[in-house]
């Protein structure tokens, strides 16, 4: 074999040294073949074997086996022995690819016998030492020229990049303009009158800072800010073909409530990443906390293990950890240090989990409510890589363990987590077991008590019989045999009921021995009783159906009618339904187990502590991406532009950022604020950066030259409404908004009549509120940042629906005043601003005319439909105009517009 | 993915130009020539870059393009490049027919940017598999055509085959590339109908002027991104119409307790009161765009329902589209309305088919047989319907009809019955608009592997789309925003009549 080559190697030396002897060129024919067979594995990227070959004199330097090329000798460099497998191993490996062909190995061979030589190139740089795969250490504040402007730290790193690109500030916003962005920026609803007011009337210096505070301790805060968290974490209610659940599931409200009242709270960050992850772990027993496993329940997927765990282990990466690791499902990561097999391994955190449906007091039926929550039911299901991504084609040689890149972690230990019984045996959970007995109670009395009925309705036939001088002769004195069936059927209720009762209560003392919950009794003494009552109770249930069954068919062949093929179908079925019980009665009679019944699953008593250990590693201290990621989300959904521009990828491709110290500090400020959001809400708010106006009139030519786009932040960003705070605010400035909170999803067709703040309806795969889509909501599979469209669909939702009308109708019939008082005051409510003279004429010509318009309806064309809105129009024509111009300021541009 | 609308600021776009630019308002209240009394009008400042005027930059052969999209890769073999060393070669192994060189062709390594490596699909399929259905030629071209266009065959000597297309994307991302010219890996880039909506003016000012029939491409392979308009701004995207009078949108109307002229003052405050706020914000492209919004908004809800009434078609209109068969009726519909929509002076339509939530129903990788006899049955009517009637209308020598897919399918089998993604070489037609009829122009190797003669990558057919409309692509550059030589393309001079 070694010998053909060598002989190979000399012949296509020799045919091209025929061609003419033009030496071997690095970069012409060298390169190209590194490129493309070697460079996958022996990179920057990836450094298998220690060896690089993307640059020539990194051949020499080698790897952990040596140099790979010795200059001028072909036959001692180790890279011509591994291509041309001379050793009994081959570069590339079988699996990896096809071996070199002979004309490239002999290239390969008379360069380096030509001295492998090569042009000074740059060694592209490691992968390792990305910017953002270095933890965040807190930068030093710079000092800037212009100290007055800076409120405070984030200021000063602003400040500091104004003066390097010799940019200027604009001034603050107006006082009115602060006002309603940050009441929508924090609260999602605009200033009502009264606030607007109060702010103006004070005075103090500390006015904004009192505003800030009032809004941050407010509820409404945490639907807001849950609704932008609600967007990154895939919040989504179930959905699915009619009642068949396929994504998420019922009742996943629970975990929106744990969103909104856990930053109502402030919990810090790192606890509610853990809670999301492993409440399950974390609290075992605590119902609050288990609705934060929503966020794992949310990724079922009813066709699909491998799509739902695809889902999980992809966005899981994304939103917590700005990695696009979904790219590696396939093959190793493109751009960044993620092996095909990290992939898999973040997917093994994952493996064991399952979901299951707890029950909440008072409802067993777990259909109707209940609580859906993660739990590691399959702690023993390998995890393989799926070969090219295909599931068909498990790698089962090696089974993989949870693990994280190298990149970003040594390593981290998985400690299992003893579960609480109540945990891994609902069934045994008090308020559960009481339930349970109470219902076999209730089943006992309703069953004494349908008896009772039916005796004394015999009883009753009977008398009137007897009272009627029936024959005695006949055996049965009643007239009527139903009664005397319902009288048989009710004490078979009965026993079946009492029996239920008796081998429920054994088989509750029997696990209460078993589990050692004082007070119990003998365990093999209540097993055996507790097995023999279950048996009699599952007799009691066999004799009660064949007597129902022999009822239906008594009736069914009293109601047969020859030759109607329907009674006689019907005669038939209850036959055959017969003959199944009366099987299943003689199976009851032979059965001998002594075995009894669980009072519910059982799940694994331990917890593997995978996902605790995977939450705990992104909320450590040192972790580079997480608080990064999480102060990114934060800072764009206060100021318009992210600091990193792709928020779900913090990989090779997110150049370091403009404001790279800014995001530095922050996340360690988010950090040492114990993970706590508000204080860095506070921050934000606090600085002149967020204060300054969003718009530049017509000065500032130099600054718009220089970074039209507003990188440097020489003032804020202008916003358009989110679609759910369009809709809020329209309601809330009439002062209809319905502020009751939390509870079950409402149906998504009652966004036109229900008043409810819009985060409670329901938000699913083709189940969204239609308006709320127009303007832009989250799309129900992923949504790290919202677009913010402008198209004519948005004026017909704002001009056409039924919401705007009716809520522009309520509010100017709530504003009595005179014509320009009227004017004035519907800008404020609506606009949150006063009109300007211009405006105010304007309106005031659009009453006249419309009033005039009005009065003679005769004159005027109807829209073709039905009347759709529950508020009709005013009768006066007068008021029907003001009616007519509050909507129009509810379509304003600066209504949907945070300035 | 992202998908933040990218409205530029109108950097150096002062506060007269701006309110000049805005439209005419709703009752002509026109902000714009009261200020062209006190001597500004654009172009004034002639230094500064405004964006078009609505012009063509020459004369136009077309008014209007019917563009219709198939989603998911129709095979060109069994269509318009019917190949019969296939049959001939069928079962053999690619490597041991005459035609092996195909595979050392330098467009698989210089064209081919892949997007998922190892993916089960997206392959080269060495084993030739034969045409699944018979050919034949037609018309006084004698151009061939696969049996299963019994209709629109005959209307071939209307069209210009270009069988010479080739992408660069072997996954479905080729859906976006074809509608941007861009690979899905460079993301989100205008499309060409908000480049003709970009680039010329409106011809009805009822009816947006780009408009999306049928449902658009999955998320998977562009998403909405498919129809819009990326940082020309949000006021050029594709508006996508329900053929469906009575709801043809969503919030169509403001019900039967409004009157019409009452709601038309509303508008016309509303624009007048926008109006005095955009004096304050001169930078505000937004408001802007919302303006215009508003003006189409109003006269669409008039307009709209109109125009997707196909009652008012005749029965003869109907059935010629095969609104009366049920296979037909769906695209048939579209068809009509693209009509309809193209008559009342709509600029492009944007009409697809196949959508099935993911890559699409063309995507046959098995079954291709039942799969494209199944499809091309819902389609064939139904456009060879619209050019008979564009025709008879007298419409279509300014009506430009494109028929396009994202790419071809593999010469060689997949899956025993089907055929893979093929990027190297497919074929595309034009008709009307100044296209010549009965071409066929360039064409592939002899078992439809690679486009050989006359190559021409999607964006020619943009070039050629815009030639027609009278625009220039290189005259259409927004500043900042540097496009790539590829992106512009060139006009396929061959079929330009």
């Amino acid at each position: 074999m070694l010998v053909r080559v060598g002989l190979l190697i000399c012949w296509v030396v020799a045919s091209r040294s025929a061609r003419g002897a033009e030496p071997v060129d690095y970069v012409r024919d060298i390169k190209p073949i590194l490129s493309s067979r070697c460079f996958a594995c022996h990179s920057a990227l990836r450094q298998r074997s220690g060896l690089r070959l993307d640059a020539a004199s990194l051949l020499t330097q080698g790897g952990k086996r040596g140099p790979a090329i010795v200059p001028g000798k072909s036959g001692e460099s180790l890279l011509i022995t591994a291509v041309t497998g001379a050793e009994g191993w081959r570069m590339p490996p079988e699996e990896e690819g096809d071996p070199l062909d002979a004309e490239q190995i002999a290239l390969l061979a008379a360069w380096i016998d030509q001295g492998a030589k090569a042009p000074d190139e740059p060694i592209p740089s490691d992968p390792r030492s990305h910017w953002a795969y270095q933890s965040p250490e807190r930068p030093p504040i710079p000092n800037v020229n212009n100290r007055a402007w800076v409120r405070n730290p984030i200021d000063a790193f602003i400040a500091a990049g104004h003066e390097k690109h010799a940019l200027a500030p604009v001034a603050d916003a107006p006082k009115h303009v602060l006002l309603r962005r940050v009441y929508l920026d924090l609260i999602g609803l605009p200033p009502t009158r009264a606030e607007r007011d109060a702010f103006w009337q004070d005075k103090s210096p500390d006015a904004y800072r009192r505003v800030v505070e009032r809004l941050l301790a407010s509820p409404r805060y945490g639907e807001r800010w849950g609704r932008h968290w609600m967007d990154v974490w895939r919040y989504s209610d179930w959905s699915g073909y009619r009642d068949e659940v396929r994504y998420s599931q019922r009742h996943i409200w629970r975990w929106r409530d744990w969103i909104i009242e856990s930053l109502n709270d402030d919990k810090g960050y790192d606890r509610m990443v853990v809670e999301m992850l492993a409440g399950d772990e974390a609290a075992p027993t605590d119902p609050d906390t288990l609705r934060a496993t929503g966020y794992l329940v949310r990724s079922w997927y009813k066709f699909n293990r491998d799509v739902w765990l695809d889902q999980t282990v992809e966005h899981a990466a994304k939103a917590f950890l700005g990695l696009t690791i979904n790219c590696a499902r396939c093959h190793d990561h493109k751009y960044d240090p993620i092996a095909q097999a990290d992939y898999y391994r973040l997917r093994a955190f994952f493996e064991p989990h399952e979901v299951r449906t707890d029950r909440v007091p008072g409802q067993a039926d777990v259909i109707k409510d209940g609580l859906p929550r993660v739990v590691d039911a399959k702690p023993d299901t390998p995890t393989y890589l799926f070969i090219r991504g295909n599931e068909k084609m498990p790698d089962k040689e090696h089974p993989l363990a949870p693990g994280l890149p190298d990149v970003l972690s040594d390593g981290l230990e998985i400690e299992p987590v003893a579960m609480p019984l109540e945990a891994y045996y609902p069934a045994l959970t008090p308020f559960v077991l009481d339930e349970t007995r109470n219902q076999a109670d209730a089943d006992v009395t309703q069953a004494v008590a349908a008896l009772t009925k039916a005796n004394e309705a015999l009883e009753k036939d009977r008398s009137r019989v007897a009272a009627t001088g029936a024959d005695a002769a006949k055996p049965d004195p009643s007239s009527d045999p139903a009664l005397t069936a319902r009288v048989h059927l009710a004490e078979k209720q009965l026993a079946y009921a009492e029996a239920k009762r008796a081998s429920l209560a054994a088989r509750v003392e029997a696990e209460r021995a078993k589990y050692k919950l004082r007070p119990y009794g003998d365990h093999a003494h209540w097993a055996k009783t507790a097995g023999g009552l279950e048996r009699h109770a599952t007799l009691c249930g066999a004799e009660l159906s064949v007597l129902q069954a022999e009822q239906a068919l008594a009736k069914a062949e009293a109601a047969d009618k020859p030759e109607d093929a329907k009674t006689k179908k019907a005669v038939t079925a209850a036959t055959k339904t017969l003959e199944d019980a009366r099987k299943k009665l003689t199976d009851a009679l032979t059965k001998t187990s002594s075995e009894y019944t669980r009072l519910g699953p059982v799940y694994p008593a331990t917890s593997t502590g995978r996902r605790t250990a995977l939450a705990r590693w992104m909320t450590e201290r040192d972790n580079p991406l997480t608080a990064r990621v999480a102060v990114n989300h934060i800072w764009m959904r206060h100021i318009g532009e992210p600091l990193v521009a792709g928020v779900d990828d913090f990989g090779l491709r997110a150049q370091r950022p403009r404001h790279a110290a800014l995001l530095d500090w922050l996340a360690v400020e988010l950090i040492e604020s114990g993970w706590r959001m508000k204080p860095l809400h506070r921050l934000i708010l606090m600085s002149n950066t967020y204060r300054m106006r969003s718009d530049a009139g017509d000065n500032h030519a130099s600054n718009r030259r220089i970074d039209p786009d507003n990188h440097g932040l020489w003032r804020m960003n202008r916003r358009r409404l989110e679609a759910e705070v369009v809709r809020d605010s329209m309601v809330h400035v009439a002062g209809n908004l319905d502020l009751a909170m939390g509870g079950p999803e409402i149906d998504q067709n009652l966004g036109q009549s229900s008043l409810r703040r819009s985060v409670y309806f329901r938000h699913a795969y083709e189940k969204q509120m239609k308006f709320l889509e127009l303007f832009d909501a989250a799309s129900v599979n992923e949504c790290y940042r919202r677009s913010a469209s402008v198209v004519p669909q948005q004026a017909l939702a704002l001009s056409n629906s039924a919401l705007s009308f009716e809520q522009a109708r309520l509010l100017a019939r709530r504003i009595p005043q005179s014509t320009d008082a009227f004017i004035a005051e519907a800008f404020e409510r609506v606009l949150s601003r006063s009109p300007s003279a211009a405006e105010t004429a304007e309106c005031r010509r659009f009453l006249t005319e419309q009033e005039a318009r009005l009065t003679d309806a005769t004159q005027l064309t109807s829209f073709d439909g039905e009347k759709s809105s529950r508020v009709q129009p005013a009768v006066t024509p007068s008021l029907r105009a003001r009616e007519s111009l509050v909507h129009v300021l509810l379509n304003h541009n600066d209504f949907v517009t945070v300035r | 993915m992202n998908t933040k609308s990218n409205v530029r600021g109108c950097t150096g776009l002062n506060r007269r130009t701006f309110l000049a630019d805005v439209g005419m308002g709703f009752t002509g209240l026109a902000l714009g020539s009261l200020l062209s009394g006190d001597g500004v009008a654009r172009g004034a400042s002639s230094a500064a870059w405004t964006p078009p005027d609505g012009n063509p930059h020459f004369a136009p052969k077309a008014k209007s393009v019917v563009w219709l999209f198939m989603i998911g890769g129709a095979s060109h073999m069994e269509s318009f490049d019917p190949k019969p060393e296939l049959n001939k070669y069928a079962g053999k192994s690619i490597g041991d027919t005459p035609h092996k060189n195909v595979l050392d062709a330098p467009f698989i390594k210089d064209n081919l940017r892949i997007v998922v490596p190892d993916d089960a699909n997206g392959h080269i399929r060495m084993e030739l598999y034969p045409l699944q259905v018979g050919y034949r030629k037609h018309g006084q071209s004698g151009i061939e055509v696969s049996d299963w266009w019994p209709h629109l065959c005959r209307r071939i000597d209307d069209l210009a085959v270009v069988r010479s297309m080739w992408t660069t994307d072997n996954n479905h991302g080729a859906q976006l590339q074809f509608h941007t010219g861009r690979h899905s890996l460079d993301g989100f880039f205008p499309t060409i109908g908000s480049w003709v909506h970009y680039g010329l003016g409106s011809l009805n000012d009822n009816l947006p002027q780009f408009v999306v029939l049928g449902q658009p491409i999955a998320d998977c392979c562009g998403g909405m991104e498919g129809h819009r308009a990326n940082y020309l701004g949000p006021e050029h995207d594709g508006i996508p119409l329900a053929v469906d009078p009575k709801n043809p949108l969503p919030f169509a109307t403001p019900g039967g307790e409004v009157y019409r002229e009452e709601q038309q003052a509303e508008f016309e405050l509303l624009d007048r009161l926008n109006r005095l706020s955009a004096v304050e914000y001169p930078d505000d492209a937004e408001m802007r765009a919302r303006i215009k919004s508003y003006e189409l908004a109003f006269r669409m809800q008039m307009a709209v329902p109109e125009v997707v009434r196909l009652q008012s078609e005749s029965a003869e209109t109907q059935q010629l589209y095969g609104l009366d068969e049920d296979v037909t009726k769906p695209f048939g519909r579209h068809c009509l309305a693209a009509r309809r929509l193209v008559e009342s002076g709509v600029r492009f339509v944007q009409v697809f088919h196949g959508s099935n939530g993911g890559a699409g129903s063309w995507d046959a990788h098995s079954s291709l047989k039942n799969n494209h006899a199944k499809l091309c049955a819902q389609v064939d009517k139904p456009i060879a319907g619209l050019l008979t009637d564009l025709k008879q209308r007298g419409m279509l020598d300014e009506t430009l009809v494109v028929w396009a897919t994202e790419f071809g399918r593999t010469p060689g089998t997949q899956n025993a019955n089907g055929r893979d993604h093929h990027p190297f070489g497919f074929s595309v037609w034009m008709a009307g608009g100044g296209i010549k009829g009965g071409v066929a122009h360039g064409s592939t190797d002899e078992i439809g592997f690679h486009a050989v003669e006359q190559r021409h990558y999607v964006t020619d057919i943009h070039a050629t789309v815009l030639h027609q409309m009278g625009l220039d692509g290189r005259r259409l550059e927004v500043p900042g925003r540097k496009r790539l030589d590829i992106e512009f393309g060139e006009p396929i001079r061959e079929i330009i009549a």
